[in-house]
Order: C-alpha cells, then structure tokens, then sequence
C-alpha cells in the first residue's frame, strides 16, 4: 500500500512541475473573479433588485397580475422573479426573497463546472499518453511494480486532480461571492421547479449537493478520455474525441429521440442535476436507472483501460 | 566465471507472421561486459524489450537470478536497471526530481543514495536543473544513474556512449569495467561503433536477422601478439619495400602508394625504428581493421537486412 501511495505523490509531482496545469487553475481563477465582478456591475446578470420589503407578498402579487396580463409581458419591477407558479409558491409557503447573495453566486458558477471537465480531460489523457510521447513509460515500466497498480495510481491522480479543481472552484467562488454580495441568506429558501412541480429547500445544502452530482458528469468523461489515452496512446486524440463528445453528447441524445435505445446512450444520463431541477431527457428515465447506465459504462471503460495498458507490447515510438 | 546471472532460453517473438527473433540461447555472467552487436534491423532492441519485459516473447523465457520475466515479474525486474534506446527523461523537472521519481519506485532508496549515484556519474552541479536543459551527454549520465539507483546484478544499457564527448565516453567505459570487475555487475551493452565494443566488452554476441550468430570472446593478453595488418605512407617506395620484406620475410602490397602488410604487434615499434635508420621518411602508419571488424564483416555480410 505505502508504494501505492509513493507511485500517487510521483503521478502529482509530475503534473504540478508542468506549466499547463498552473495555467489552467489560474484560467479557473480569472473566470471566477471575472464573473463576480462582471455580476456586480452589471445588474441584469443578476436579476436586479429583489421584492425585499414588509410588503413583499402584494409586490409579488402585483408582477404576477402583470405577468398574465393578455398584453403580453409588460415591463416588470422585478426581473428576476418571472415565473408565475414560483412567485406564488413563495406567497402561499411565506417564503420571502432575498437579494442576490454568495449562494446564488456559487450557484450559478456550476456552470464552470464545464470548465474543470474540460481541464481533466487533458490531465486525464495526458497522464497516460504523454509517457508514451516522451518515452518515459520504457523507464517507468521496468519497475518492481505491477502495470495495474501504476495505471490505478495514475487514474487515482486524475480523480484528485478534479476534486481538487472542483473543490476550488467552489471555495473561490464563495470567497468572491461573499466579498461581492455579502453573507446574508446563508439560510435562505431556494425556490425551483422539478418536472412541473415548485419544490424548496435550503441553499446550501442544494448547492453542495448539486456540485456533487457535477462530479458524476466530469468523473465520466475524465474516465473516457482515460481509456480513449490508454488504448490509442494518443494524447491529442483522447483530448479531441472527449472535447467533442462532451459538446456534442446533448444533441447526439436529441438526433436519436424518437429510437428506443436513446435513453442508454451514456449522454443521456450523465447529467444528474435532471433529476433534482429542471425535467429530464425521457420521461421513463429516473436517478437509478441513470446510476445503473453510468456504472456499466463506467466498468466498460475501467476494463478496456486496464486490458491495453497491462497486455500490449511498448514498442518503439 | 560465476552462474549465470541472466539467461536467454530459446526467446521468440513472432508479430503477425513474421518472425522476428529466432531462438535465441544465451547466458550472461556476472562480472562480465557482454557486448549486444547487430545491424539496424537485426532485433537488438526487440531482444533488450523482452529481457525487461516490455515486449511479451511468443516463446522461451528470460530468466534473471533464477526468476522468469514472464511468470515472476517483479521478483525478476527487480535485479535490473537499464535505459531502453534514449536516455530519456522527464523534461519538465529537474535531474534530482526525476531520479527521486525513480527511487520511489522501488523499495529501500535513500536521498543518501541518490546523492552517491549523482556523484558516480558527476552531476552533481546541474543536477537541480531542469533536464529539458540538459545536453544529450548529460542525460545520458542522468540515465545510468537512474539504472544505478537499486544496485543492480544485470545493467542493460542500449548505446551509453551515444551523444557522449570522447572524454565522457572514455570515463563511462571505465565506469562500466569498474562496475563488472569489482561490483560484480553483468553489464549488456549494445552499440553499433565496433571499436568501443572491443575496447569494453569482455564478450560479443553478434545478431543478425533474429539469430545469434556467434559469440566471440575479446582477447586481452593474448591479442598482444596478434598478427596486424599495417599500413604506411613512406619515401622512397622502392627502398621501404626492400627493407620491410628483409626485416618481416614476407611480401608488401602496394595500393595508391600505400603499403601494407602483416607483422606481430610487439614488432611494429622495431620495424619503424629500423626504417628511420635506413633514412626512409615516414608520412604515416596506420594498423588497419581488427580481427574482429573483419569478422563482423563476414559474418554478417553486405545489404545484411532481408
């Protein structure tokens, strides 16, 4: 075990001496910051002032009369708040809104979790491949260490490398969130609708929760990109195929609705978040199914990785 | 010579249909430099990647201190170092970090150790610079140092010399010799420059084709004695002539006002001597190819790769 763990600190040294991967975690620095100053000057992003007052609740009745109007949607107080059923949710539950705060900001930077997909793809595909393309695997492989357990610490590597940058990601993001809005609302009521239906909880525990569920979708293409490395032992084109079927994936699900196998497609289920807000690709589709595709996906993935990495001869470059 | 230390049963590697290495059978000793000679093409390398279990071999095994690559891995590698064709390295860090990469990999590496093994191969004033800075000779050294690390029986090293400057190459050559005489080290080496081969090796094994051909030894004494093939740029032609078959008894080529013939090393100094007595002026001598070029030369012919 403890040369498991020296083969993992060897696997981290490589990849915090390369210049890359500085670069990238300062990209995800300057986004965060950016977008915390660009939310804070500009208003719209955030949905402008918030119905705060003692008489909130005949405020938001009002833009809700205002919203149902047959002329259409007129100009309203409260852009941030323009779904009907919500508004009054929050009236019948006495759920008062809060201004634009640190959670509602780091809510929304889970948008970056794209971001940080895109950065592990690279490291995972590098980790493999770029052996190969520097020559080092000859060196690395004549070693008292068994194939599997140098693949496993290198894929280890790659699930800490995106914990690491998704965890930063949500601590920067409080940390400027909170610099730029302020603490308040640490207990507020967040007020979404799941498959037609408003729902409430508490904000941060829905935020931490969802940035878990994020993990499921990044660990997914992370691993793809794994194998794609170990089998072809090609950096670029590990990084090619899963950059672009991380784009593409949505609209590969959608070009093959109507076929009864869609709802296996992998990319119809790595999206977790369907299933806590918003409505999912299918309608027969729910949390355990789409753990159950993952996991077989996953295992095929794990399989074909470790079968090219310890079977196949290292020939010359 | 002591038991073998690494031994070659009947390896064969066939990819596709197409045999690349025949049967090879040999044994190499502690304490020896064995040479690893062959034409590109020949399946040097192929034969050093089963040997350090990168390639798998179709058939036969290699067994190291009594431990199969194939069947005990770990056990088996574990009495080797090596560098595979080029020293190469990890760019981006420096010299030490990537020696410290390597210790990690195997049990029982001390920082006192890595420090010995920069000093055996006199890096220490570059070595917390990055290697990508390095020159090739540098990282040459880097590479045996990193092979050295574990204190190795077997040390396969595929073209040491490469990219060395030629007192670098002298140093390495008696850095090898050091590590088999009194290590006990095997040393395989593998180099296409046939005098350096002679120069450090105690034995040759000559590839061709995915067969061995022969092994042949490198005499040291005996050599002393040899009969060379000399050659000598002298004035006047005819006087040299004369002198040469009177002080060797035996007959003088000419070609392109060059002469050449045989005589016993240990006489060269003598017959030059006499010459300069005579009043003959001489341009210059040369003792033209070993026994074993020439040997090299026949066994494995011309346009060798079929």
């Amino acid at each position: 075990m403890s040369n498991f763990f020296k083969l993992i600190k060897n696997e981290q040294m490589k990849l915090y001496n390369q210049k890359a991967t500085w670069i990238m975690a300062i990209i995800l620095v300057i986004l965060i910051i950016g977008a915390g100053v660009i939310f804070k000057v500009d208003e719209t992003f955030t949905g402008g002032e918030a119905p705060t007052g003692d008489n909130w609740k005949e405020e938001l009745q009002q833009q809700n009369e205002q919203l149902m109007s047959p002329d259409g949607p007129p100009d309203v107080e409260y852009p941030g708040y323009m779904n009907v059923e919500e508004n009054q949710y929050r009236i019948e539950n006495d759920i008062k809104p809060t201004e634009y705060n640190v959670w509602d900001f780091v809510r929304e930077n889970r948008g970056l979790v794209a971001l940080v997909s895109l950065f592990t793809i690279i490291v995972a595909a590098g980790i493999t491949a770029n052996e190969f393309r520097w020559g080092t695997i000859k060196l690395l492989l004549i070693r008292p260490i068994s194939r599997t357990k140098i693949l496993f610490a290198k894929y280890i590597s790659v699930l800490i490398y995106a914990l690491t940058m998704l965890f930063a990601l949500f601590v920067l993001s409080f940390i400027v969130g909170s610099l730029l809005f302020g603490m308040d609302g640490f207990a507020a009521t967040y007020v979404y609708s799941q498959a037609e239906e408003i729902k409430s909880v508490n904000i941060f525990s829905f935020t931490v929760f969802q940035y878990l569920l994020s993990f499921v979708e990044l660990m997914m293409m992370a691993t793809f990109a794994f194998m794609i490395a170990a089998v072809f032992r090609n950096t670029s084109l590990a990084i090619g195929l899963a950059i672009f079927l991380m784009m593409a994936g949505s609209s590969i699900v959608v070009f093959f609705m109507d076929k009864g196998w869609a709802k296996y497609i992998l990319f119809a289920n790595t999206d977790l978040n369907q299933f806590i807000e918003g409505t999912p690709f299918f309608s027969g589709i729910n949390l355990g199914f789409s753990i159950a595709v993952l996991a077989v996906y996953y295992v095929l993935f794990m399989l074909l990785s470790w079968v090219f990495f310890t079977k196949r001869d290292v020939a010359g470059a | 010579m002591s038991k073998p230390v690494m031994q070659l049963k009947d390896v064969k590697k066939t990819i596709g249909k197409t045999p690349i290495i025949k049967g090879l059978n040999f044994d190499i000793y502690g304490g020896e430099v064995f040479g690893f000679l062959g034409p590109n093409g020949a399946g040097k390398t192929t034969t050093i990647r089963m040997m350090v279990g990168l390639m798998e071999m179709t058939e036969g095994d290699v067994m190291i201190k009594g431990h199969s690559i194939n069947s005990d891995f770990k056990k088996a590698i574990h009495h080797v170092g090596g560098i595979v064709e080029n020293p190469e390295m990890y760019p981006f860090m420096s010299g030490w970090k990537n020696l410290l990469h390597y210790a990690r990999m195997m049990p029982g590496i001390s920082e006192d150790r890595i420090h010995e093994v920069v000093q055996l191969v006199g890096l220490e004033k570059r070595i917390k610079e990055k290697v990508g800075k390095y020159s090739l000779g540098m990282r040459q050294r880097l590479g045996i140092a990193q092979a050295l690390l574990h204190k190795p029986s077997v040390l396969i090293l595929d073209e040491p010399t490469n990219g060395l400057d030629p007192s670098g190459i002298r140093e390495i050559r008696a850095y090898i010799r050091k590590l088999a005489e009194e290590e006990g080290v095997a040393v395989i080496v593998s180099s296409h420059i046939l005098s350096e081969m002679e120069m450090m090796c105690d034995r040759i094994g000559i590839i061709k084709n995915g067969e061995l051909i022969s092994i042949q030894t490198v005499r040291d004494a005996l050599e002393q004695t040899e009969e060379k093939e000399v050659s000598m740029e002298a004035t006047p032609v005819d006087d040299t002539v004369a002198a040469l078959k009177e002080m060797t008894g035996k007959d003088v080529n000419i070609q392109e006002g060059r002469l050449t013939f045989t005589i016993d090393r240990e006489k060269i100094p003598t017959v030059i001597a006499g010459l300069v007595q005579k009043g003959i002026q001489i341009y210059s001598v040369n003792v033209n190819r070993s026994t074993l070029e020439d040997k090299f030369l026949d066994l494995i012919g011309e346009g060798s790769i079929e």
